[in-house]
């Protein structure tokens, strides 16, 4: 009853409050500023085409990318996938093998297979770029159906640390890098990191049972932030949290990653810029 | 705006002929200072023995008896009531609502008006009925000075110009006025310049220098014997203002303040007199560092902010019978405040911020107050207020910003309301006895609700806002006698304040400070209770015919619900005057003394503790007419002893000016 009654006035309240409120609001000119921001959703038109290639069996493999260049770090990759007549191949079994050619060595990286979708009309997957083409030369193979095409690749280095390798007590080396596209504001941010580790040259597995700590720091005024909340794993590798950035400027997101309550790195880093 | 001009053409239409009015009930709760004497023979009149347009704004303030002023620097201080401050009172000038746009609290909204533009300066200590907002301490109106009509075209004016040694200031003050008999037209001006004062000792006290320039007009026109448009405008443009107790000065202050008021006179009527105002304001504020030392500096910022206002007001008199006069009054206003920051690290790019994340708040509030002369020797004021408001944040980025801290909705609705009875009664002919309740409340203001790290250099945290703070509120009580003969007028006051949901800050534990050098961060919150209690006597003694004595003597003493020490409490403090005419000659002599304050509590307040000072001033003016000329000299000492002191609301504890002397030069047609 008490909670009915206690109701009912709040609504009264609210309620005379609205129309009392309105008077103010007429005589006062309005002028209510709201800046859109609207996210882009991704769609076929807002890829940028990197290269076309034709396989023997004359299927055309077209590369896309998210920005006219890729970067060091994670990068999404997306084929399109058209047979001799034009038609689109919707259920190809299609694979990314990225490769660096270095002088003395080669070595390939962290890459996510393609899946088709539906709503971009081309198979969407990702590769984590470790190295820029200033040490090497990058390729990356794609195999459509047993046929494969090679594409040369471009990477340059991003403006800021946007993957890191970082060796664990294990001895093992860790990749983390951040998930593209991203679009910081101040305040609460969505977050996807990646992480992978190097178990040969030819193979960068997703790291799935990592707890990760992450604390934001502004380097250049050394303070942080509160509220953030750590990424957490959630499948392949992906793990997802909350970034807090108090302003705009250059941010440090400190990782503190452990396996099983043992710390296998307490200080891996990305370097954040908006 | 056609919403505006509508409201004056009804106002204009529907209230029409009669005479002028004379009826003035003086109010119970309001002290008043005049600054110039109502006349009607053009404005060389109104400072006949008067240099109080030399004076600055904080200098007439300081001398009121529940006045006491924190100081950040030479100029711009910010005036409390008995201690009470900021949200808690209601500063306006002439019934318009202003807040200052500057996150570090520089710019009262009392730096923006000059006695040159004031006709009076009205305290009221808790609710009453001539206020124009909600606040627990009562508040400040700054009534700005009026053109006078006249029957006959008279043209009158003055000008000044006046010298100070302590900090070589010195300034140019001008006014004009043109009197006809419907029309009526006035405009003052005033420009200061000071440089860096000398405490004590010869101690030069760095960036304490200013540089500000004001003009203010007003127009009247009367539109029959009972109506008349008013036109006000005020600007004030303040340069290179230093504030040694705080880490960065100000590059500009500039105000900008417009009305239009609608005025109905019709006495001997029930319905008796009526004021609309509209009006709109705009404060530009700009903080610089660059001024100081670079070692002290241990980044480069950039902060302004801005305020806007617009608003109106209507009031209106009543006359019941002979013993009834009631006011009804509504009022409403739109502030919107914006402040941002942007740092320079020598290395990398610079950083951005919203201090302030672009709120606004709209109010709509109605008052209601009668003075009921009971008998003759009962009389009661009553009345209450009721006020809704609306608080939010306008821009997407602001919102992005809040987001940081707080999740829930940020569009705050709140109702408060307050109420007061007031009784006096007299015993007989010198002996009265006065009595009063009040209940007062107030909204939280909008940097205690979505502060972002506003920095307190008093406790050395950065402040964040509490979108979910409650109103605070306060029952208020007073107690007091006087005592007045032919030569003798005494005053007694109790008074008390017990708060509930007082705000204060409470430190946040994981949050990192964002000021490089801050202690941490608070987040200001609702503490249960804190009680402020306190006297004041004032008094003065025609000791000869041409011999005066003026004392006002103020105590307050404040506590949280936790027995804390509450921060900018004044000690017990005296000024005390003496004036004696002689052959056209006024001599003053001053002596203003506080006690110690060791009442504090640093670790949640960060207040420390103060020494006990005293102060002597003396002065001489002549003034002296030649054919329709009229001139007046001054000569003043101030800090004859060269003490070296500091008021406890003085922030960071810099010594206040030591000697100085000053010479004012006026002159009228
Ligand atoms: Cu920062
Ligand atoms: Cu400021």
């Amino acid at each position: 009853m008490i909670g009915i009654k206690q109701f009912r006035i709040n609504k009264m309240k609210k309620i005379i409050l609205s129309l009392l409120l309105g008077g103010v609001v007429l005589t006062s000119c309005k002028k209510e500023e709201v800046t859109p921001e609207e996210i882009v959703t991704p769609t076929t038109e807002s890829k940028v085409q990197i290269d076309s290639k034709t396989t023997i069996s004359n299927k055309t493999v077209t590369l896309f990318a998210d920005n006219t260049n890729l970067y060091t770090g994670a990068n999404n990759l997306y084929v399109k996938v058209t047979d001799a007549s034009g038609a689109a191949i919707t259920n190809a079994m299609v694979m990314y093998m990225p490769m660096m050619q270095m002088t003395s060595m080669s070595h390939t990286c962290p890459v996510e297979n393609p899946m088709y979708s539906s709503t971009l009309g081309m198979y969407k997957g990702l590769a984590v770029f470790i190295m820029s083409s200033d040490s090497g030369t990058w390729t990356l193979e794609v195999g459509v159906d047993g046929e494969s095409v090679i594409f040369d690749l471009n990477v340059i280095e991003s403006d800021t640390k946007m993957v890191g390798a970082y060796t664990g007590t294990d001895g093992i080396t860790y990749f983390i890098s951040l998930l593209r596209p991203v679009n910081w504001t101040v305040g609460m941010n969505d977050i996807e990191i990646l992480i992978h580790k190097r178990e040969s040259m030819m193979s960068f597995p997703s790291v799935n049972d990592f707890d990760v700590v992450m604390t934001p720091e502004m380097i250049s005024m050394g303070h942080g932030s509160p509220n953030n909340v750590s990424p957490v794993f959630v499948s392949n590798g992906h793990y997802q949290g909350t970034v807090n950035y108090t302003m705009t400027g250059d941010w440090r997101l400190h990782f503190e990653l452990s396996q099983n309550s043992t710390v296998i790195h307490s200080d891996a880093y990305l370097d954040i810029l908006f | 705006m056609k919403i505006i001009s509508c409201l004056i053409i009804s106002c204009a239409v529907f209230y029409s002929l009669a005479q002028s009015d004379t009826s003035v009930v003086k109010n119970m709760l309001l002290e008043e200072v005049v600054i110039r004497e109502v006349s009607f023979d053009g404005i060389k009149d109104q400072f006949k023995n008067n240099t109080q347009e030399h004076l600055l704004t904080d200098k007439m303030l300081e001398n009121m008896s529940s006045v006491t002023l924190i100081k950040r620097g030479n100029y711009a201080q910010e005036p409390t009531i008995r201690g009470l401050n900021a949200g808690q009172i209601n500063t306006t000038i002439d019934g318009m609502q202003m807040f200052g746009a500057c996150t570090d609290r520089m710019d009262p909204i009392s730096s923006y008006v000059e006695p040159i533009n004031l006709e009076s300066i009205s305290l009221a200590t808790g609710p009453n009925g001539s206020q124009f907002g909600s606040g627990i301490g009562g508040g400040l109106n700054f009534k700005l000075n009026k053109a006078k009509l006249n029957q006959k075209y008279v043209i009158s004016g003055i000008a000044g110009v006046g010298f100070e040694s302590n900090s070589n200031a010195f300034r140019f003050l001008g006014g004009i006025q043109i009197s006809k008999k419907r029309f009526a037209l006035q405009v003052n001006s005033i420009y200061r310049e000071a440089n860096d004062y000398y405490a004590g000792n010869r101690q030069k006290i760095d960036f304490s220098a200013y540089e500000k320039w004001n003009i203010s007009g007003n127009a009247i026109f009367a539109v029959n014997t009972q109506n008349s448009i008013v036109l006000d405008y005020l600007q004030d443009d303040g340069r290179n203002i230093g504030y040694p107790a705080l880490t960065m000065d100000v590059s500009f202050a500039n105000a900008k303040a417009g009305a239009i008021s609608h005025v109905l006179k019709r006495s001997g009527k029930t319905f008796y007199a009526l004021e609309t105002k509209v009006y709109y304001n705009y404060i530009d504020h700009a903080m610089d560092d660059t001024k100081r030392p670079a070692e002290l500096v241990p980044m480069h910022m950039d902060m302004p902010g801005t305020s806007q206002t617009f608003g109106f007001y209507s009031n209106s008199d009543w006359r019941f019978g002979q013993n009834h006069f009631a006011k009804i009054k509504v009022n409403g206003y739109q502030n919107d405040l914006h402040a941002e920051m942007t740092m320079y690290p020598k290395a990398g790019k610079e950083m951005f911020m919203l201090t302030i994340p672009d709120t606004r708040r709209s109010i709509l509030g109605l008052d209601v107050s009668d003075k009921w002369l009971v008998n003759k020797k009962v009389s009661l004021e009553y009345g209450g207020r009721v006020e809704v408001s609306r608080s939010e944040i306008t821009t997407l980025m602001g919102r992005q910003t809040m987001t940081s801290f707080y999740n829930d909705d940020l569009v705050k609705d709140n109702l408060i309301w307050s109420a007061f009875l007031q009784s006096n009664y007299k015993i007989n002919k010198q002996f009265s006895l006065h009595s009063g309740a009040a209940r007062a409340s107030r909204n939280p203001t909008l940097q205690e609700q979505y502060g972002f790290y506003l920095f307190n250099r008093m406790d050395n945290y950065d402040y964040l806002g509490n979108p979910d703070l409650k109103t605070e509120t306060s029952w208020n009580f007073n107690l007091g006698a006087s005592y007045s003969s032919k030569r003798v007028y005494v005053e007694a006051k109790l008074f008390a304040y017990f708060f509930s949901n007082y705000i204060a800050g409470l430190k946040l534990d994981d949050y990192s400070a964002m000021t490089i050098g801050a202690s941490g961060v608070k987040q200001y919150s609702n503490l249960n209770s804190a009680v402020l209690t306190g006297f004041e006597v004032t008094g003065n003694y025609q000791l000869l015919k041409s011999l005066q004595f003026n004392t006002s003597n103020s105590f307050s003493y404040g506590e949280d619900g936790s027995h804390a020490a509450l921060p900018f409490i004044p000690p017990f403090r005296s000024v005390n005057q003496l004036i004696y005419n002689l052959k056209g000659f006024k001599f003053n002599v001053e002596y203003i003394a506080a006690a110690r304050q060791g009442h504090v509590d640093f670790e949640r307040y960060g207040d420390s503790k103060s020494r006990e000072f005293h102060i002597m001033n003396a002065g001489v003016s002549k003034s002296f007419k030649v054919n329709r000329f009229s001139y007046i000299i001054r000569f003043s000492a101030n800090n004859i002893f060269d003490r070296v002191y500091f008021e406890h609301l003085d922030l960071m504890r810099i010594s206040r000016q030591g000697r100085s002397f000053e010479l004012n030069f006026t002159f009228g047609f």
